[in-house]
């Protein structure tokens, strides 16, 4: 049991901050944290999240296509590499977005009040991981991240599975947008023409392995290439998507009263789509869109899928050592409610609330958890009042808070596999690893905390062994860095 | 129909089992280097090192083989980016063992690289990886070159990883502060900021390039001291090529010209110490015999392990070929694996540690079907 309640707060969420109303019944506190909606919050914490730093999916696609496109003339422009490298610059300046959603990433961790709704988000991004290693899903994955898991995780798992398996970054990471049915008719022109089309079954393995029913299902290759053939048909590249879906309009494989904004909730292209029957684990699927959804709840609802995500959410907030009765406590919400994620996560924080066993944090959630419960600040003021962030005088955010998610080896805009990030400890203990701890906590020192290390200890309950330490320690710099790097604090 | 008798070396189907009466070691004093770089993603062995006098690889494959690959043997060619290599073949100093795998067939990324690491049958049943475990049996230390210490070498007593910082307005800490979080810490944690606080007073320079060959460079300056890591552990990830994987030129190929840049690195900076080096490839999977409809191929079986250093004395390519017929493929669409790749690992750890093999197969890999193939690769 989480007696503690700034204990509990990290358990759950990022902690408290300092200026926060410690509340009273953390029952009442408990019940405010599941909502199930993005609370937007305003630049460290006052206000409301500027509007010029939101951007629709519609939008994003079409910044995207902006840029492609002067880049593209800038290439053949008969004009110095010096004078062509300047105008592409300042053309994906003019047009980039992900480091707006780097700094919402940050300063919701540290600033927003619906604490374990973040915390949430951040798990199913990382269930969900799409791979930002090119220039050009860093458009999208933002999307991906606040509007698609972020604004869906007060309904079924069905319903969340669907919307991100639909969505543009998905389908481009793991090549759905090349896949084509073996006899569709766009494949049989292509090879006409000798060019190579046909089915490519990345995001049908990662469906059934990554995102529901795991391994543990015992599924075959053929499974894996039904699915695929369902699949097939489905989005377009990212960076060419507002050229191609332009294209297949005036091709006629596109309705004419089908907008761009209509096209991207529901990306399916008829004539890349395999005709015909498929079988998947015994059931029968139909040919067109509909047997994509069918296919989609059935793995949803699957034994596997409850139990595979039971324990993912379990390992995530309660620990790596979780009981196996209280990961089946998850589970049987899970199979009464059919995956109501609402009542999922009720339940997870309550199973959270008793347990004994503590979680080794990410080093992200470390990182905010600090920042936040030190009360130190994102974005620099006009007081010179530092922090990690900036808005620069155009307007636009900086690199910096980008950089040191991919220093401390945990951004979700970077390279990396479908699998995502790791929950197991020993994965993230190594020198270099605590080499990047200590100087994260030092530039948190630097980002104006309202708390030293000595009070950080008392409110937290540091051991008296973890207090020597901070008490030993010559500078405020370094008791403030010892107790931000302190067991405590790196384990919850 | 290819004869099978053809190519430099081959490896019979079933290998007499050398003797092992005597657990410990074979030889006094070896000191061997072992360096292992992670091919992370799944590299397409058929592009690397094409089978060119295999009529069926042309049937299979209609795009995916380099337009000119440098011709091995009357089987075999290497991917012409592989230039580093080339040259170390040439010099007697690499070798190829191909239509190889670890033992398995699953075709999961992550359950595939957990097995290249821990070296058992079935993924995830421990927490040590096989070059660690082989480390402690032979009491000697190594070093990843990573920000995380990866699976693959955990299990030794000593180890500890190589990854600059490049956080502004930070230096590195200082060891009175780290001796203070150091305590406030449970055993385990302790020990790596100890590890820390020696790697510190070791006052290596400040490099900040991170990406593969530096990384290499790095590894190969550490190892030739003489009190230096006997083991290193590079990364290279990306090569899990679903779409335009390209053949003589594009991303795979641009992957190889990488990892023979590593090669080339590592044989530079590991000065002379090269001589009692042996660097391998370790990937999760091979590729799909035939491409998929996006010029690019989906997980496989078997690919490809490539091998360099001055503890080989003659170049070949070690292969049992099954062949790329139909018939021959595994569930008709992989390259079939016929030499348990743990062998090749067993092998190099005898080369370099001098363990005998029998320990290494009951100790390190605890399968005592593992063949002895040291003499196919350092006899």
């Amino acid at each position: 049991m989480y007696e503690n309640k700034f204990h509990w707060a990290r358990k759950i969420g990022f902690g408290f901050r300092p200026e926060n109303i410690i509340p009273s019944d953390i029952n009442e506190w408990n019940k405010e944290q599941l909502i199930s909606k993005n609370e937007e919050i305003g630049l460290n914490g006052k206000g409301e999240w500027p509007d010029d730093f939101n951007f629709s999916l519609e939008e994003r696609l079409n910044r995207l296509h902006v840029f492609m496109t002067k880049k593209e003339k800038y290439e053949n422009d008969k004009i110095s590499p010096d004078e062509k490298n300047k105008l592409i610059v300042t053309a994906r300046n003019e047009n980039r977005v992900h480091l707006h959603d780097v700094y919402k990433y940050w300063n919701n961790s540290i600033y927003g009040h619906d604490t374990y709704h973040q915390r949430l988000i951040h798990f199913w991004a990382n269930h969900f991981t799409v791979g930002g290693s090119n220039n050009f899903r860093n458009y999208i994955i933002g999307d991906l991240i606040y509007n698609t898991i972020g604004e869906n995780l007060g309904g079924s798992f069905s319903n969340l599975l669907q919307k991100v398996t639909l969505h543009p970054g998905m389908l481009d990471y793991l090549d759905n947008v090349f896949s084509s049915g073996e006899n569709s008719d766009f494949t049989k022109s292509m090879r006409e023409e000798g060019k190579t089309a046909g089915l490519n079954d990345n995001l049908s393995r990662e469906l059934l392995e990554l995102h529901t029913v795991s391994t543990a299902k015992e599924y075959s290759e053929k499974d894996i290439k039904n699915v695929a053939k369902i699949l097939a048909g489905w989005g377009l590249i990212v960076n060419l998507f507002v050229r191609e879906f332009n294209q297949e309009k005036s091709n006629g494989n596109i309705k004419r009263n089908v907008s761009l904004k209509d096209f991207i909730e529901n990306p399916y292209i008829k004539h890349r789509a395999e005709p015909g029957n498929k079988t998947v684990l015994g059931k029968s699927f139909s040919s067109g869109p509909s047997a994509l959804y069918k296919l989609i709840n059935m793995l949803a609802e699957d034994d596997q899928t409850a139990q595979h995500l039971s324990r993912k959410l379990a390992i995530h907030f309660i620990g790596e050592n979780v009981s196996e009765e209280e990961i089946k406590k998850i589970y049987k919400i899970w199979k009464a409610t059919n995956g109501d994620l609402a009542e999922v996560h009720r339940v997870t924080l309550e199973v959270a609330q008793r347990t004994k066993i503590k979680k080794f944090l990410w080093p992200s959630t470390w990182m905010f958890q600090c920042i936040r419960l030190s009360g130190a600040q994102f974005i620099s003021d006009k007081n010179r009042n530092n922090g990690f962030g900036e808005i620069q005088n155009n307007g636009l955010p900086k690199y910096e808070p980008l950089g040191i998610l991919d220093e401390i080896g945990h951004n979700f805009w970077s390279s990396r596999q479908p699998d995502g990030y790791s929950e197991k400890k020993q994965d993230w203990v190594s020198t270099e690893h605590f080499d990047r701890r200590i100087r994260i906590a030092s530039r948190i020192y630097g980002a104006n905390p309202l708390l030293a290390g000595e009070e950080i200890a008392e409110i937290h309950e540091f051991s008296d062994r973890t207090k020597m330490a901070i008490s030993l320690a010559k500078t405020s710099k370094d008791k403030f860095i010892v107790a931000l790097c302190s067991p405590e604090l790196m384990e919850v | 129909m290819i004869n099978r008798r053809h190519f430099l070396k081959v490896l019979p189907p079933a290998l007499a089992l050398s003797g092992y009466p005597v657990h410990g070691f074979t030889k006094n004093a070896v000191d061997g280097r072992i360096i292992v770089i992670m091919l992370q993603g799944g590299m397409d062995g058929l592009l690397a090192v094409p089978p060119i006098g295999d009529d069926d690889l042309f049937k299979q494959r209609r795009a995916l083989v380099a337009a000119n690959p440098l011709k091995l043997n009357p089987l075999f060619g290497i991917h012409p980016n592989f230039k580093n290599f080339s040259r170390l073949l040439k010099n007697n100093e690499a070798s190829i063992i191909h239509a190889t795998s670890f033992p398995y067939t699953g075709r999961s990324h992550f359950e595939g690289q957990n097995i290249s690491q821990i070296g058992l049958k079935k993924a995830f049943s421990v927490d040590t990886g096989w070059l660690g475990r082989a480390m402690d049996v032979a009491k000697i230390t190594g070093k990843a070159m990573s920000l995380d210490a990866p699976l693959l070498i955990r299990g030794a007593t000593e180890f500890d990883n190589f990854y600059p910082a490049s956080i502004s307005n930070t230096s590195k800490p200082k060891n009175d502060l780290l001796d203070l979080i150091k305590n406030s810490h449970d055993q385990d944690m302790m020990e790596t900021f100890e590890k820390l606080s020696q790697s510190l007073m070791q006052g290596s320079n400040e490099l900040r390039a991170r990406d593969p060959l530096s990384l290499a460079a790095k590894a190969g300056e550490a190892m030739r001291q003489s009190d230096g890591p006997r083991v290193a552990v590079l990364t290279i990830p990306e090569f899990d090529d679903h779409s335009s994987i390209g053949s003589t030129t594009g991303h795979h190929p641009d992957l190889f010209t990488l990892l023979d840049g590593v090669f080339g690195q590592l044989k530079k900076s590991l000065e002379e110490t090269w001589k009692d080096s042996i660097v391998l490839t370790t990937t999760e999977f091979g590729r799909t015999v035939q491409e998929n409809g996006s010029e690019g191929t989906d997980h496989g079986y078997g690919s490809v392990g490539l091998l360099a250093g001055g503890l080989i004395n003659q170049s070949s390519v070690v292969a049992n070929w099954p062949g790329l017929s139909n018939k021959a493929l595994f569930e008709k669409r992989d390259l079939y694996a016929t030499i348990d790749y743990r062998s090749v690992c067993a092998a190099c750890i005898e080369a370099a540690f001098g363990l005998d093999h029998g320990l290494i197969i009951d100790k390190v890999f605890q399968d005592k079907n593992i063949k002895r193939t040291y003499h196919h690769i350092f006899g």
